[in-house]
């Protein structure tokens, strides 16, 4: 393609404003609709997984598991040293922080329900304050000693209000039953929790709760400035804790999102002439440890890494279906817009038949004509969807100030209440892409007519 | 043909036919053997091993009890006559010399839930510490089994057909009742004695003694138990969590006895955080009758739930 090409493509373009502005509009109004699907699925990705993440506990998990005097492995260890590597192994993490959680039993009344507890340092974890929504209280009440912070929907189930008592039972990180009061201090709105029942108490409180010393902790969240290297930051951190002689390996525990605190057995397969609970009573085998196959000597801390994608399996699933909407829908829009663009091109070959032959007698090549119609096809394409684009970044942002109602069916995926709105340079990029390639597509064969035309015959008919 | 040659053609003829007997009985143990029947010989597969053979018993637990001569008066016990009893009706709870199969009745009640009633078969062997329970009735959970086999435990779902890995903390069906109240008793392992009182409870005059779990891995901290003297019976349990508060309250309100041993057929399991919300477990057709030892395998749960 020449330039001579592309200024007969540009006059062509000019030359007819009506028709230019009609196509152009169609394309650009696809390139619009293409950069805000993928601009929503995008940000709808990113919030839920933020969501997840934030209820998990962090991007990468860290969690410590000690050997017990019976060969039992206790979710706790007390090694400060693995906060100080994991925080200087990778230099992208936003907050690192210790986590204790308990699955437990939330008493009021009669009434009793079942959830995930989870001990947060309200000081260190400031991404909470930014992410979560109170319905009800405030934070310095949160933050107060013996205080927690439930869902909407479980306040709502037991008709708690702020300042209620409630009890909760839940088993110590070496596996006794424990009960303990709290003071309901704050209701979150719970709607962008995927379903994940969970309440929030001080982290001081619950390893208390938990029979844990002060200097112990169960898990470390690592909260990354990037979502999207999770994966690259577990590999990393994993491997500077094996690097420094501590025992590590990947991959979620089975029944972590339980929050099973504390019974992951070791497969002693020894029963202690002195506990009615055997070792191997107490849980499922750990890092295909089977049971009766290893013995761990009491004090042993083993280290699983994890990452927010692995314990969120299910709601990757879910996204998977939006993407895969979004996909049909970008892909029916690149066919109107093929159609169309195809049918104003055929038109546009009757309409220059005799320019076309004029063209071709005083020295143009059939590939010469052909050349200038593709040219004209990229540049309405490729400009209306330039545009479409262009038009779609403010209409996106300006939907995402639009608020929703979070506890509708899309909640898990909105931002206090919002839809996030983010498109990656990538996918601009390839909706740049698309449009231009099916253009060229669509006007493949009108040009190929167009340059087949007989220069005598064209002049002879349109005479 | 002479004498010597017949002779020893019959001679051979008695030797191929003692052989082939010989041969025929070892076929036949070793065939009983491989379907886990009993090997004959009065050697059953529940009551073998003798009185020490228990699993993760200490030694002498069964022994010691036997000779063990306690006071008189039940005011004169001291801790260790407590524990000696605690032991006592751990071991008279249970079945040592052979198996026990039984039907359960659950009644449950709930105040959320509301009164669902559980029907289950239960086959022990105590020795082993091992248990198998198949539920026989709602029709829609028929089928659904428990194991508890070498220290570890599963649940069983015909449905999905998949074992999943339990405890014997956990609680069963979301009642009062856990998986530990179908096995063997054996509270005088896992708890010392710290303080001991008399009392009366209805109509019985009781010793009551207040435990102390002996490691961090016993999910029950501290108990209280309620032991009736004479009859040397547990009449209630309170369980209570790390930081004292009353988790449970079990009441054994009717016991059977079977043998040596002293069954407690109906057994009433009160939340003791919530008291609306208890259960009520009874034991009919109790039979120490011989199970054969594929009963407490994998394979069998899966076959007899289909």
């Amino acid at each position: 393609m020449r330039l001579i090409h592309l200024k007969l493509a540009a006059r062509n373009v000019r030359r007819q404003p009506h028709r230019t502005i009609a196509l152009g509009g169609a394309v650009a109004f696809s390139a619009l609709v293409m950069t805000l699907i993928s601009g929503f699925v995008n940000g709808m990705d990113s919030a839920i997984q933020d969501n997840v993440t934030l209820y998990a506990g962090g991007h990468v998990l860290v969690s410590g598991y000690t050997a017990s005097w019976s060969g039992r492995l206790q979710n706790r260890f007390a090694d400060e040293a693995v906060v100080d590597i994991v925080r200087n192994a990778y230099p992208d993490i936003r907050t690192v922080s210790p986590i204790s959680q308990a699955r437990a039993t939330v008493v009021f009344g009669s009434r009793e329900v079942q959830l995930t507890l989870r001990g947060i340092d309200w000081a260190k974890d400031q991404l909470y304050h930014d992410s979560l929504i109170l319905s009800k209280g405030d934070w310095n009440g949160v933050a107060s000693s013996r205080s927690m912070l439930m869902s909407a929907q479980t306040a709502s189930r037991f008709g708690l209000s702020i300042g209620d008592q409630v009890m909760v039972r839940l088993t110590t990180a070496s596996g006794q039953e424990n009960i303990t009061d709290y003071k309901v201090a704050g209701i979150y709105d719970d709607s962008a929790a995927g379903g994940m029942n969970s309440a929030f108490v001080s982290f001081v409180d619950l390893s208390a709760d938990l029979n844990m010393k002060s200097n112990e902790q169960q898990e470390i969240g690592v909260f990354l400035r990037n979502s999207t290297d999770a994966e690259k930051a577990a590999q990393i951190i994993t491997k500077a804790l094996a690097a420094k002689g501590y025992t590590v390996s990947r991959g979620a525990m089975p029944n972590a999102s339980a929050g099973n605190t504390a019974d992951i057995n070791a497969g002693t397969g020894l029963e202690s002439a002195g506990s009615g609970q055997s070792a191997a009573d107490s849980g499922p085998g750990y890092a295909g440890l089977s049971p009766r196959s290893h013995q761990l000597a009491p004090g042993t801390v083993v280290y699983r890494i994890s990452t927010v994608q692995e314990l969120a399996g299910e709601i990757g699933s879910a996204l998977g279906s939006i993407r895969w909407i979004g996909y049909a829908i970008f892909i029916l829009m690149l066919i109107v817009s093929a159609t169309g663009i195809s049918n104003s091109y055929r038109m546009v070959l009757l309409e220059r038949t005799k320019e076309i032959g004029m063209l071709r007698c005083i020295g143009y090549k059939r590939r010469d004509v052909f050349s200038s119609f593709i040219a004209e096809g990229i540049l309405l394409a490729g400009g209306a969807a330039l545009v479409g684009v262009v038009l779609a970044l403010p209409l996106g942002f300006g939907i995402g100030l639009v608020p929703f109602n979070p506890h509708g069916d899309f909640g898990a995926a909105l931002v206090q209440g919002h839809l996030r709105f983010a498109p990656s340079l990538g996918q601009i990029l390839l909706v740049l892409a698309f449009v231009t390639i099916v253009a060229i597509a669509a006007v493949f064969l009108p040009a190929r007519k167009a340059a087949e035309i007989v220069p005598v015959e064209a002049l002879r008919k349109t005479a | 043909m002479d004498i010597s040659n017949i002779e020893k053609r019959l001679l051979n003829a008695r030797l191929t036919s003692k052989l082939s007997i010989v041969l025929f009985g070892l076929v036949l143990v070793l065939g009983a053997r491989a379907q886990g029947a009993p090997s004959g010989g009065g050697s059953h597969g529940g009551g073998a091993g003798g009185m020490m053979g228990g699993i993760g018993l200490p030694l002498n637990f069964l022994q010691a009890d036997k000779d063990y001569k306690f006071p008189d008066d039940i005011n004169k016990y001291t801790a260790n006559d407590f524990l000696m009893l605690v032991r006592r009706t751990d071991i008279r709870s249970s079945f040592y010399n052979s198996d026990m199969s039984a039907t359960i009745s659950m009644v449950n009640v709930s105040p959320d839930r509301g009164t669902f009633v559980i029907k289950q078969q239960i086959f022990r062997r105590d020795k082993d510490d091992a248990l198998l329970m198949i539920i026989t009735e709602p029709e829609s959970r028929k089928g659904q089994g428990m194991l508890r086999v070498d220290n570890n435990m599963w649940r069983y779902d015909p449905t999905s057909r998949k074992f999943t890995h339990t405890t014997l903390k956990e609680t069963y069906e979301n009642s009062t009742v856990t998986n530990n109240d179908f096995r063997r008793w054996q509270r005088s392992i896992d708890y010392s004695v710290e303080k001991i009182s008399t009392g009366t409870l209805g109509n019985y005059k009781v010793i009551i003694g207040e435990l102390k779990a002996n490691n961090d891995e016993v999910p029950f901290p501290y108990i209280k138990m309620y032991i009736e003297a004479d009859r040397k019976i547990v009449l209630k349990v309170e369980e209570y969590s790390l930081s004292m508060k009353l988790l449970r309250t079990a009441y054994y309100t009717q016991y059977v006895q079977i043998g040596d041993s002293f069954v407690p057929t109906v057994q009433i399991f009160q939340d003791g955080l919530i008291p609306e919300k208890r259960s009520q477990v009874t034991y009919t057709d109790i039979s120490t009758k011989p199970l054969p030892d594929y009963y407490f395998t994998k394979e069998y749960l899966e076959r007899v739930s289909q």
